[in-house]
């Protein structure tokens, strides 16, 4: 009885010490890691989205509230003047969620690229969603962009019909939110 | 402080894994495509072994025998979600290279090899000085495999161009294929040595150098 009290209570305290210095490192590393995923992962997408941005995006982005969760918004400027915005959605894919960074264009109500910025797909085929052939369909469509086996206009990357509806499914959720936002991303830069 | 040297010293040839001790192959394996990402790895396991073998080695007497290697685990886990969380903060291209591998450390065989080997039978300082011998082993095989693989898969070491012009790269160094050969190669090499060197100091030459492990941790690998 004292021999298994022993292994609980030590068991225990060394979980309890991991969970609370952790618990305080995750806290302490959150902004710093926030500024990293800036610039290494969103930076680089939001910079494929519309390179003819005269502005920087990522420094004069704006957090906006949808459903109480927080959207990253990333304005496009060009000649001083707001084209589009930026945000990113996500989209199950199959390794896990898919997320990717939608450009719209404020004027019309159309995309003006995506960019992927994290997923987790197989290596050479799931990881098709972040090449050119995949995301330059996007360019130019309308907000409701859909697979072609669902009657839309994006054609799905054989063998990763998982990712290829991740992928579409992410820029679906962004087109919801930006659809959510729209008055009030105009009312804020303009 | 002889002891010590002896323990930090044993780790940089006579048992320096993973070639000696062949433990720790995953990694070994998988992130040495560029002396770079080698050495990165290896620095994160220099951290995690450390600091793994220093805090099992003081709470060595507290921990119960039938729970030690769940212990063990907990204590490694805890510090490589630490180091995964550092990579994040301040090397995030890094973190992206070594992905999946750096949660991985958990189950790296010399980890949970040196801490019911070693560090659970053996005062802070030795278990300090032994961590610290057997990562920078790993880290100098790492980065040595990484090197000899990049300069013969793009001609480059840490990314910077140092073959002559005109020189015809293996691609297949950098692919999975080229981590096998990589290792296999530099294995034979040192057997070899060994063998050399004991037939030189008139010793009976090892049937099987480099496998002595010697520790009773063989035989599992990850």
């Amino acid at each position: 009885m004292r021999e298994t009290a022993g292994m609980i209570i030590v068991l225990s305290l060394i979980c309890c010490v991991s969970g609370f210095s952790l618990a305080s490192l995750k806290q302490s590393t959150v902004p710093l890691i926030e500024a990293q995923v800036l610039k290494n992962v969103q930076g680089p997408a939001i910079a494929k989205v519309y390179p003819a941005a005269d502005n920087q995006p990522v420094e004069e982005r704006k957090a906006f509230e949808v459903e109480g969760r927080k959207i990253m918004i990333f304005p496009y400027r060009q000649g001083g003047k707001l084209q589009g915005v930026a945000l990113e959605g996500k989209g199950g894919g199959f390794g896990g969620d898919i997320g990717v960074m939608v450009g719209f264009n404020l004027s019309n109500d159309t995309l003006l690229g995506i960019g992927v910025t994290t997923m987790s797909e197989t290596p050479g085929l799931g990881t098709k969603v972040a090449e050119p052939k995949f995301t330059g369909q996007f360019q130019g469509a309308g907000m409701n962009v859909e697979l072609k086996s669902k009657g839309g206009s994006i054609d799905a990357i054989s063998g990763s019909t998982v990712s290829s509806v991740g992928a579409v499914g992410a820029v679906q959720a962004a087109s919801r939110d930006y659809r959510a936002l729209k008055e009030h991303i105009l009312r804020t830069w303009q | 402080m002889a002891s010590m040297w002896k323990e930090f010293s044993k780790g940089l040839w006579a048992e320096i894994p993973p070639f000696r001790v062949v433990l720790g192959l995953c990694p070994t394996l998988a992130v040495t495509k560029n002396a770079e990402n080698g050495l990165g790895m290896g620095l994160a396991v220099i951290f995690v072994l450390v600091l793994s073998n220093a805090l099992i080695s003081l709470v060595r007497k507290l921990i119960p025998k039938k729970v030690r290697i769940v212990c063990f685990i907990a204590i490694a886990a805890t510090l490589v979600v630490a180091i995964e969380l550092l990579m994040q903060a301040y090397t995030y291209p890094l973190y992206q290279q070594l992905g999946i591998f750096v949660p991985l450390i958990v189950v790296n065989c010399i980890i949970l090899g040196r801490a019911e080997a070693f560090a659970a039978k053996n005062p802070v300082h030795l278990a300090i000085a032994d961590g610290l011998g057997m990562g920078l082993g790993f880290t100098l095989s790492l980065t040595f495999l990484g090197a000899l693989r990049e300069l013969l898969g793009t001609g480059a070491l840490f990314g910077r161009s140092v073959m002559w012009e005109g020189f015809k790269p293996f691609t297949i160094m950098v692919e999975a294929p080229g981590a096998f050969i990589a290792l296999g190669g530099l294995l034979a090499l040192m057997n070899c040595i060994s063998i050399v060197s004991a037939r030189r100091a008139g010793k009976e030459v090892p049937v099987n150098a480099g496998g002595g492990c010697g520790l009773g941790c063989c035989g599992t690998n990850q």
